[in-house]
């Protein structure tokens, strides 16, 4: 493991922000810290990097326990925070130099990871600009520059890629891929699912501080009830006929959803063909149909009883 | 070492391209200082008269005073003082028990005062007072055009000296994870506090030193005022003088979690507090102060630093300056210690 957190409690005054969280880490994963705004992501990162004391648990990072003195745990990690954290008065390349050479003392090897890291996040063109100068999702990229030019083994990305435009947005995702190729860990938080599905191997989902549910994306999957979706739209039908679609095997609901209905189903197969058998007996014409596999967000829902985007 | 040159080029870097530092340490002090010489261009070019100094007939030390060429005496009874005060017929009385009494500030007034201490060391001494020689390039042979309101350019250059106060908030504020987003990132690097404050310092000190040294030379050589004949211990004031700056910035930084601006007020306000105390805005104050409350005088940083270029400079006494530093020595040890009582914690209850 090269994370490991166990049991962490963080209280601000009354308010619990981390109630007994628990999170595992492999080497050479990517794994998704999944939550709303205020679930606890941040404060979790903070505390695993000892920025942010806790009440109660243990952390450890690269196998020893984390403290703030841990200079040569910090040494292997990147940190992407969720605010564009650069110094205002210098240039792009300045501040990935400055902050590279924290890391990388020899002069010609940051160098080259310096322009590595510029063309990584394609700035090369924008390389003598100040900050200020930079849209907000060039301000994103050196962001990013400014946290792994220097190559680490562990990185924290802490929603990269908020407020940035489509463009910008994959630009980053296809970077942390790259990122992640080249040997990096990365650990992702954000509560864009499509940013999730797309990146990460693993998944923790969290709420309310806590650590809901962890694993890859088809075992989270397979946790809910709902296996599946079918959204139908008729011409006509009678409520009896709808009371009627609930004996379909393995169908658990139907919910009416303006002028469609979405047919639940729990774990089976044929579902899809079931319906439509059904459809056929009781001469029912559809304008519509469409089947739909469970998303991370119908995981989230089933968990917490609560949409992911707020 | 290495690391800390590093961080010493990139903050400086940093510091010299902010507007705020380019404004508020090197053109404000100019626009200041063409100010006060605008507004005083008549009286700072007047050239300065003999002191006319009132005695009473028993005064212990009237045939010393006599014997000093600048000095004119005047006996006069004690019904006559306060008027002769208030015509201006005499600068100063100096009665029996060697006590000053004056009407208003200015250099005159310094210049017996300087005297009248003079003498009085000498006695405590008990050397023989005709050993000493008041006109040995003392005060008016020094082809200065020096006045009372040259106090405002000393107390312009003290305060611009403390100016590193600012630089000092803003070092605190880059290296506080819980007071900048770029602090919170320098925190979880392998780079140690300490070492990124020490290159904030000593960029907040070189930087405003640079600062100070362009504002002599434009009094100097642009508006012609020479104010400094003593380098050696004017740099050091000066020095002392920004590491006090530098130190209660740090200190301001350090001490709570109000935002940048908030702290930035707070520094003005003590500045500007400070100088006016030590006569800059108007140098009665000064005298006020030097009456009623000395210990002011002796305690206020930009005082210190305003009286003991004064001194050193115009009068060429440097009796006040070790005591002068060592205050000034004394708070810098003091900011920085309580500052690092503040700074010393590693991780944050929140961010």
């Amino acid at each position: 493991m090269i994370v490991k957190v166990n049991n962490l409690v963080k209280r601000y005054k009354e308010l619990i922000a981390l109630d007994h969280f628990n999170m595992e880490v492999e080497e050479g994963e990517i794994l998704g810290l999944l939550g709303p705004n205020g679930c606890g992501k941040t404060t979790a990162i903070n505390c695993i990097l000892s920025l942010l004391n806790f009440d109660k648990g243990e952390i450890e990072v690269l196998g020893k326990k984390m403290t703030p003195d841990s200079y040569d745990i910090k040494k292997q990690i990147g940190l992407v925070p969720q605010e564009v954290s650069v110094f205002e008065k210098l240039t792009v390349k300045e501040n990935i130099d400055y902050f590279c050479g924290l890391y990388i003392e020899d002069k010609n090897l940051r160098e080259q990871y310096v322009e590595e890291a510029i063309e990584f996040v394609g700035l090369k063109k924008y390389e003598k600009f100040y900050p200020k100068k930079l849209s907000g999702g060039l301000k994103r990229r050196l962001n990013i520059a400014c946290g792994i030019a220097h190559k680490p083994r562990l990185i924290f990305l802490d929603e990269p890629t908020v407020a940035v435009d489509a463009q910008s947005r994959n630009f980053i995702l296809d970077g942390i891929k790259k990122l992640n190729k080249e040997g990096s860990t990365i650990i992702y938080t954000t509560h864009y699912l499509e940013e999730i599905e797309m990146l990460c191997k693993r998944i923790i989902i969290m709420d309310n501080g806590k650590s809901l549910v962890s694993g890859t994306k088809e075992e989270l999957k397979a946790m809910i009830t709902t296996s599946e979706k079918i959204i139908v739209g008729f011409l006509n039908i009678e409520d009896e006929t709808i009371n009627k679609m609930k004996n379909i095997p393995h169908v658990i609901d139907v919910e009416k959803d303006d002028e469609y209905y979405i047919i639940k189903f729990e774990n089976g197969i044929n579902n899809l063909a079931n319906l439509l058998e059904f459809i056929k007996e009781n001469n029912l014409t559809y304008t519509k149909l469409h089947s739909q596999l469970p998303s991370l967000n119908d995981v989230f829902l089933e968990l917490t009883g609560k949409e992911l985007r707020d | 070492m290495k690391n800390i040159f590093r961080n010493c080029i990139y903050q400086g870097k940093n510091l010299f391209r902010d507007f705020g530092f380019s404004f508020w340490s090197l053109i404000y002090p100019l626009i200041m200082a063409i100010f006060f010489y605008t507004a005083l261009s008549e009286v700072l070019n007047s050239e300065l008269e003999n002191i006319n100094v009132g005695v009473d007939s028993e005064n212990p030390i009237v045939y010393i005073l006599e014997e000093i060429d600048f000095l004119n005496i005047h006996e006069i009874t004690q019904d006559e003082i306060v008027k002769k005060l208030d015509n201006e017929e005499i600068d100063g009385f100096i009665d029996r028990d060697l006590n000053i009494k004056v009407k208003e500030s200015g250099i005159n007034q310094t210049i017996i005062k300087e005297v009248v201490e003079q003498i009085k060391q000498m006695e405590k001494l008990n050397r023989p007072i005709e050993n000493y020689d008041f006109e040995a390039d003392y005060i008016l042979d020094r082809n200065q055009k020096a006045n009372s309101l040259v106090i405002i350019f000393y107390s312009l250059i003290a305060m611009v000296s403390t100016y590193g106060i600012f630089a000092g908030i803003e070092t605190v504020s880059l290296i506080q994870a819980n007071l900048s987003n770029i602090g919170e990132r320098l925190n979880i690097t392998p780079l140690r506090k300490s070492k990124f404050l020490l290159a904030g310092v000593i960029v907040a000190l070189f930087l405003n030193l640079f600062a100070n040294g362009i504002l002599i030379i434009f009094i100097k050589y642009a508006l012609k005022i020479n104010l400094f004949n003593e380098i050696k211990y004017s740099a050091i004031l000066l020095i002392m003088g920004n590491l006090f700056g530098v130190a209660l910035g740090v200190f301001i930084g350090a001490s709570n979690k109000k935002s940048s601006n908030v702290k930035t007020l707070i520094a003005i306000a003590i500045t500007l507090a400070l100088s006016f105390l030590s006569g800059m805005m108007n140098p009665e104050i000064k005298v006020m102060i030097d009456e009623n409350a000395p210990i002011l005088s002796r305690i206020n940083p930009i005082s210190i630093i305003t009286n003991n270029l004064y001194r050193i400079n115009l009068l060429e006494s440097t009796k006040s300056v070790g005591e002068g530093i060592l205050i000034l020595s004394i708070y810098c040890i003091v900011l920085i210690f309580t500052s690092y009582i503040f700074l010393r914690r590693k991780n944050y209850d929140s961010i």
